[in-house]
């Protein structure tokens, strides 16, 4: 793997909270334009390990490389999707996804382009200017969407975006979302305990062991897309990984 | 664990506390020194002193704490009968429409009136002795009660009431275990409105019209130029109000455990 | 209006009407009260009409102590939200100044505004200064509590979302914190109106010349009740004026928002 293909660098991270142990010595890469999902136990620290790569919790030890060099949110271009529901609820739809190209002053005329290309993407051209109160779950998780696809950035992490919703909903979003990695070559490290989910979306699964937390295996997943969920392979796939979670 | 991390926060709040005032204090002394402020204002060192002294030495008629308790007597009172003429206005009106539609529009003509102006006609009314405070303290508590006892008792969850009465229980039942217990922290939100209300109308009429009390002590500094008994009496006013609010909080904590508010 | 709630209403006029009657009964006819402490609704109304030309009997025309009050009131309020709501937001926002300032605040909270009108008098003299003063502390402290509690209600995962954007401290603040708040902010700002309004009318019966509370308590010791109820009736409906105009404004700040999600 050459260097310049590597987008993130996860070198013997450790995060300790006081005496608690959570992750223990976690070292991977992950390449550029890679779909990577984490799936592990229950409270194994996969949010823990998001919080890392963002500097929202403060490594124990070890480091994390993001193009070569440090995280530092304010250079790189780093969106992430939490798990609770986290559009603003005083801005509308459109303010809401260009939250970020604000943040980053973007020069207006761009910031209206890209909000219009993104919103577009996730067919919420109609709701332009509702409030998040007037909006339905689903279209909530893709205004954040929308807003962490906005600012185009070099890294995407994701923290169970579809927890909430049900299969219909999850396989439209899981679909759209695919959508968009393929049209923008995003870097994308994707959360979830729903195996199902990370066999139909992933590139890559990275397993996570309990805690404290260590890798257990990263499995390559190169089913053609589109993928059938009721095909041999991806049922075999899916046993597969169900059982490396079930046996540690 | 948890515990150490809990005394050490109320250690470093109990320091800081310790600090703000200190820090307050310094910066009063400075004004009074090094400005013209100080040829009339006293720093808070002598404050603190006069404070004290007052303890014994008497201010007109009164010691500090007999005027402290003049006035928390005339509070106590007036409050303790506007809680449960509120409460009682409040559930009824709550709970029957009929009351509800004779009394809001009565209600809803005298409430802009902020109950400071009824000093003067409370005066005519009753004299310039105690009788006019009783009212005017009564009236100022009632009056920020009522609407918190009427918004707690409208509270409840329908459903909840629903439901009970599908089970067969009768009003009287459903009125203790579902009403009352929603109606509960608007109650004691109401109590320390009330008790607040309270404790200012005491200050105020006592400052336009009393012979005793903290509210007259302060009125007096102004009448004789003497800032420092105004302050010793605003020191006087601040340690009374804040104890009143907190012993409300602390009551209103061991009550309502289950339903611990954020601020 | 459907049968019940036209039924409601009826009850409600009735019981407006039934309260007039009794006053009017209890006064003019039965005379059962003097009228030095309690004048009939018809005279109030006259005297209102009197009043709003005459000098007489307390040295100025309704309107002028309107004025005077209006005046003085809006200006302790105006300083009591440029001063309050950025300290409320400071307080809440940034922890070093919350431990320092929020002890000496709480015991400041718990003094009536009108306790320091002497204090502010002796330093300052009869007059606007002390008033506007006196007024600017009751004011503010409304002010500074609800922008504090607004911002505390800053949801810890808006901030994260800034945060992976790269935003700095400062536009966390501006861009999350500040509009989390603004409705509580604006909530303070309609208490301290009431607070303010409230304060002037006692801050003009204990030292005043002139103003609403001062033209009451005047008329107290001349035994004219007529003009104090005159005068409590114009300082309820211009402090609703003041609440509903304020609500206006709050409408037009935050429509369309719910602070749920």
């Amino acid at each position: 793997m050459s260097k310049e293909n590597v987008k993130v660098q996860v070198r013997h991270l450790t995060k300790k909270f006081g005496d608690l142990l959570v992750l223990n010595d976690v070292s991977f890469e992950v390449k550029k334009g890679q779909f990577l999902c984490v799936v592990g136990p229950t409270g194994c620290g996969k949010t823990t390990f998001l919080n890392c790569i963002t500097k929202l919790y403060e490594p124990t030890s070890g480091e994390i490389l993001l193009d070569g060099e440090p995280v530092d949110l304010r250079k790189h271009n780093v969106s992430y999707i939490f798990q609770e529901y986290s559009a603003m609820s005083w801005l509308t739809v459109e303010q809401n996804i260009a939250f970020g190209l604000n943040i980053k002053h973007f020069p207006k005329e761009e910031v209206k382009a890209r909000v219009d290309e993104v919103i577009a993407m996730v067919g919420l051209e109609k709701f332009r200017n509702y409030y998040p109160n007037q909006l339905s779950a689903s279209m909530l998780q893709r205004v954040v969407i929308a807003r962490a696809f906005a600012t185009k950035p070099d890294l995407l992490l994701m923290d169970e975006p579809y927890g909430q919703l049900d299969i219909e909903l999850r396989f439209k979003l899981e679909d759209e979302l695919i959508g968009l990695w393929e049209q923008l070559g995003t870097t994308i490290i994707f959360i979830t305990h729903n195996i199902e989910e990370a066999v139909y979306i992933s590139e890559d699964i990275l397993v996570l062991t309990n805690k404290p937390t260590t890798i257990k295996t990263m499995i390559n997943n190169s089913l053609p897309r589109p993928r059938n969920v009721t095909s041999r392979s991806f049922i075999d796939l899916r046993e597969q990984v169900t059982e490396l979670i079930k046996w540690w | 664990m948890k515990n150490k991390a809990k005394q050490k926060q109320i250690a470093i709040k109990i320091l800081a506390t310790i600090f703000s005032f200190l820090i307050f204090g310094l910066l009063w002394e400075m004004l009074v020194r090094f400005s013209d402020v100080g040829r009339v204002m006293p720093g808070p060192l002598e404050t603190l002193q006069s404070f004290f002294e007052h303890f014994t030495e008497k201010y007109s008629a009164y010691t500090l704490p007999e005027h402290v308790w003049r006035s928390l007597r005339r509070v106590l009172t007036g409050y303790f009968f506007a809680a449960i003429a509120a409460i009682a206005l409040g559930i009824l009106m709550a709970s029957y429409k009929t009351i509800d539609a004779i009394v809001s529009p009565l209600f809803n003509m005298v409430r802009p009136i902020p109950p400071v102006a009824w000093i003067p006609l409370a005066i005519l009314w009753f004299g310039i002795n105690d009788g006019s405070k009783y009212f005017l303290i009564f009236w100022a508590s009632f009056l920020s009660m009522v609407q918190n006892v009427y918004a707690g008792t409208k509270s409840a969850d329908p459903k909840l009431i629903g439901a009970a009465k599908m089970l067969g229980a009768n009003d009287g039942h459903i009125f203790l275990t579902i009403v009352l217990p929603s109606a509960v922290p608007y109650i004691f939100s109401g109590l320390q409105l009330g008790i607040n209300s309270a404790w200012a109308m005491a200050i105020g009429s006592e400052m336009i019209r009393s012979t005793d009390g903290v509210g007259w002590l302060i009125i007096r500094g102004m009448d004789n130029n003497n800032l420092l008994q105004e302050l010793v009496g605003i020191l006087a006013v601040g340690i009374v109000g804040f104890a009143l609010a907190s012993v409300l909080r602390g009551v209103e904590a061991k009550l309502c455990r289950w339903n611990k508010r954020g601020t | 209006m459907d049968k019940k709630r036209l039924k409601y209403f009826v009850i409600s006029c009735t019981s407006v009407i039934v309260f007039l009657g009794i006053w009017y009964l209890c006064t003019a006819v039965l005379e059962l009260v003097r009228p030095t402490s309690l004048p009939d609704p018809v005279t109030v109304v006259k005297t209102f009409f009197y009043k709003l030309t005459h000098k007489a009997p307390d040295g100025a025309t309704l309107m002028q102590h309107m004025y005077s009050s209006l005046r003085v009131a809006l200006m302790g309020y105006a300083l009591s939200l440029i001063i309050g709501i950025p300290l409320g937001i400071l307080m809440a926002w940034s922890k070093p100044i919350d431990l320092l300032a929020s002890p000496v605040f709480d015991f400041v909270k718990a003094i009536p505004g009108l306790a320091w009108a002497p204090m502010m008098i002796i330093l300052m003299g009869i007059g606007i200064a002390s008033k506007g003063v006196t007024i600017f502390i009751s004011g503010m402290i409304p002010c500074v509590l609800n922008a504090y509690v607004g911002i505390k209600q800053t949801k810890e995962v808006h901030l994260w979302v800034a945060r992976t954007f790269g935003a700095t401290r400062r536009q966390m603040l501006f861009k999350v914190a500040i509009p989390t708040a603004l409705p509580y902010i604006i909530t303070g700002a309609r208490v301290s109106l009431g607070a303010c309004w409230m304060t002037i009318v006692a801050a003009e019966m204990v030292a005043s010349s002139s103003g609403l509370g001062y033209m009451i308590q005047q008329c107290r010791g001349i035994y004219r009740p007529d003009v104090i109820i005159v005068g409590m009736l114009t300082i309820g409906f211009l402090g609703s004026l003041l609440t509903a105009l304020l609500g206006c404004i709050e409408r037009a700040l935050v429509k369309g928002r719910d602070y749920e999600k």
